[in-house]
């Protein structure tokens, strides 16, 4: 599966209604992602990059243009059925951990299992697993207050890996961790693609991750101003990074 | 545990408020009905621990109250397995006491219910211990409930007026207290001492002992058909189950309850509802977390529901709780509360239902949860 096209967009617009002035976010971009590969969408603040994964992974609906993720038009889904296709398929990493308070780490993940239609025991065996190889066996009835930062986001990105899902958004993953817990979760996602063969979109502003994506694309004023392959998947002509 | 119980444990100071509302609505009901139940019990005490098996009242009367011809007696003798029958004998005097020194004057009316001092004897409550049957079978003798000693302004041993004339205090009993007139027991001779007891053609209610109190229904009804209405037989747990009916069709105390449960609901529903919403405000990040892994609106939607359904079940063990407290309280000023099953099914019903019309209401919360707001 990997180097294969895991999701493409084109011409997304999307504007914000600011008062009665209408304020352009995304600008009919084009987007391709692959399977095995980390797309690092960078830029500054308000450059259209959150705008542009929550169109990609159906949390918000763009003005104009499509996305085709794993082969589907996604906008063209009813709701429900964008929910099942982010239930199946979508892994999500905030830069908020977002954990519930009341869970340990290992109910967090069974917690998201249990929507999957997971059964209970395997639920569990899939939450320990999936906590081990973020390195949280230690961890395992732990509630988010009693544990660090980094920790908390292992636990979200175990929580987003166990459902094994074929697309990974993380946004801005790092931004609120130390530049070591930082490197883990990057080292974490970039695994993901590697060893689950997932196609895994990051949205960040920290130059210190750039050395871990396979491509990298520059966005500014809701345009991509350059898309950079560091490793090129093999069907992929150099010509023509947008697909 | 599922994320709406642990979420509930976990924070349950976030939810107290909604608990606390709750719990005071029930309680607000539930003591209310336990007063008015209490207080009928307190009239009906005799009765319920009375040795009769059967009472037998006029025809159109529930109450002990109304008279029946004395002739009646005789009648129910007829059937054969009537062992005694004895009328109950309740009537009103003036008591006052003689104050001692420093004490003030207590002058009070008062409910005399008499007696056959003999163990047992039809219209001898059967809890009454020894020393108290023979106390009571000294002339002029009385005996009172313990609580009503202070109101009467009289201790064991002391002597009071009655009608005028001096009787003793020779003991007191437990558990015939009395929130209005206070109940002052003697025997039937005393009552003709003091001229309480009259033998005329009619009586008030009739206490009816059987050879095998395991029939009573069967009699009741044999009696019934044999008194061509001119009575009315009735079992133990019938006639306290009709009182309890009666009480309820008095109009004021419907209006009351009715007035109370309007208010708890509103105020539980109120508070639960804005608790709730509150706290799933306090967590839409996660919930909009899980709307972005795909989980749907509806499954959000049941944990919210389930959660409004922990409360009400935590509200309804702090009524619980409470209700304990209140009771020992009212217990402690003489007042007897009583919660029929009924009163306690129908609470728990109220409380679940203010919990999951709260937890209905605080759905649209749950729309503010977009994960895309997540993203920054």
């Amino acid at each position: 599966m990997t180097g294969k096209l895991a999701i493409e967009a084109k011409g997304l617009t999307k504007s914000y209604k600011i008062g009665k002035i209408k304020q352009p976010v995304l600008k009919e971009v084009n987007f391709t992602a692959y399977h095995g590969q980390v797309t690092m969408v960078m830029g500054p603040s308000g450059s259209g990059k959150s705008t542009l994964i929550a169109a990609l992974s159906g949390l918000m609906k763009p003005d104009e243009g499509e996305v085709i993720a794993l082969g589907e038009s996604l906008w063209k889904k009813k709701k429900a059925k964008i929910d099942q296709f982010r239930l199946d398929h979508c892994g999500f990493i905030f830069q908020g951990f977002n954990l519930f308070p009341a869970l340990n780490a290992t109910q967090q993940v069974e917690q998201v299992l249990k929507y999957c239609k997971v059964k209970k025991g395997e639920a569990k065996k899939r939450a320990v697993q999936a906590l081990t190889e973020v390195g949280l066996d230690k961890r395992l009835k732990q509630t988010p207050s009693a544990l660090s930062g980094g920790e908390k986001q292992r636990v979200a990105i175990a929580r987003a890996l166990s459902k094994n899902p074929q697309l990974l958004f993380a946004d801005e993953p790092t931004s609120a961790l130390d530049s070591v817990s930082g490197q883990v979760v990057i080292k974490l996602l970039h695994r993901a693609a590697k060893e689950h063969g997932a196609a895994v979109i990051v949205v960040t502003h920290d130059p210190r991750l750039e050395a871990y994506a396979d491509r990298v694309i520059h966005m500014e004023d809701g345009q991509i101003l350059s898309d950079t392959f560091v490793n090129r998947p093999e069907d992929v002509p150099p010509s023509a990074p947008h697909a | 545990m599922s994320l709406a119980l642990s979420t509930l444990i976990y924070e349950w100071r976030r939810y107290m408020a909604a608990v606390i509302a709750l719990a005071v609505a029930g309680l607000l009901v539930l003591s209310l009905v336990g007063m008015f139940m209490g207080i009928g019990k307190n009239f009906t005490a005799t009765i319920d621990r009375s040795p009769a098996d059967l009472m037998v009242l006029p025809p159109d009367s529930q109450g002990f109250g109304s008279s029946q011809p004395r002739r009646n007696i005789p009648t129910l003798y007829q059937h054969p397995e009537v062992v005694e029958v004895m009328p109950y004998t309740q009537r009103w005097a003036m008591w006052a006491n003689f104050p001692s020194p420093g004490q003030s004057a207590k002058r009070d009316g008062v409910q005399v219910i008499i007696v056959d001092p003999i163990a047992g004897a039809v219209t001898l409550p059967n809890d009454f211990p020894e020393d108290v049957i023979l106390a009571l079978q000294e002339p002029y003798s009385v005996v009172v409930d313990a609580t009503s000693l202070a109101k009467l302004g009289v201790k064991v041993g002391d002597k009071a007026q009655m009608n005028g004339r001096t009787v003793n205090v020779r003991a007191t009993i437990t558990n015939y207290p009395s929130l209005f007139n206070s109940m002052v027991f003697m025997s039937r001779q005393t009552a003709k001492l003091l001229n309480l007891y009259d033998e005329g053609p009619r009586v008030g209610s009739l206490l009816v002992k059987l050879r095998d109190p395991a029939r009573a229904a069967i009699v009741a009804k044999e009696l019934n058909d044999m008194g061509n209405k001119q009575f009315r037989a009735w079992t133990r747990e019938d006639l306290a189950r009709e009182n309890q009916a009666e009480m309820f069709k008095e109009s004021f105390i419907v209006i009351m309850l009715g007035f109370m449960l309007i208010v708890g609901v509103f105020i539980g529903v109120v508070i639960t509802w804005q608790t709730l919403q509150g706290a799933i405000l306090a967590n839409i990040k996660e919930f909009a977390s899980l709307r972005a892994l795909g989980v749907s609106m509806g499954n959000l939607n049941l944990i919210i529901m389930e959660l409004s359904f922990w409360v009400g079940v935590a509200g309804l063990l702090m009524t619980g709780i409470l209700l304990v407290g209140v009771t020992a309280l009212a217990n402690a000023v003489g007042l007897t509360m009583f919660y029929p099953l009924w009163s306690i099914i129908t609470i728990a019903i109220m409380l679940l239902t203010i919990a999951v019309i709260s937890g209905l209401l605080s759905l649209g919360v749950l729309k503010k949860s977009q994960p895309a707001d997540l993203l920054r």
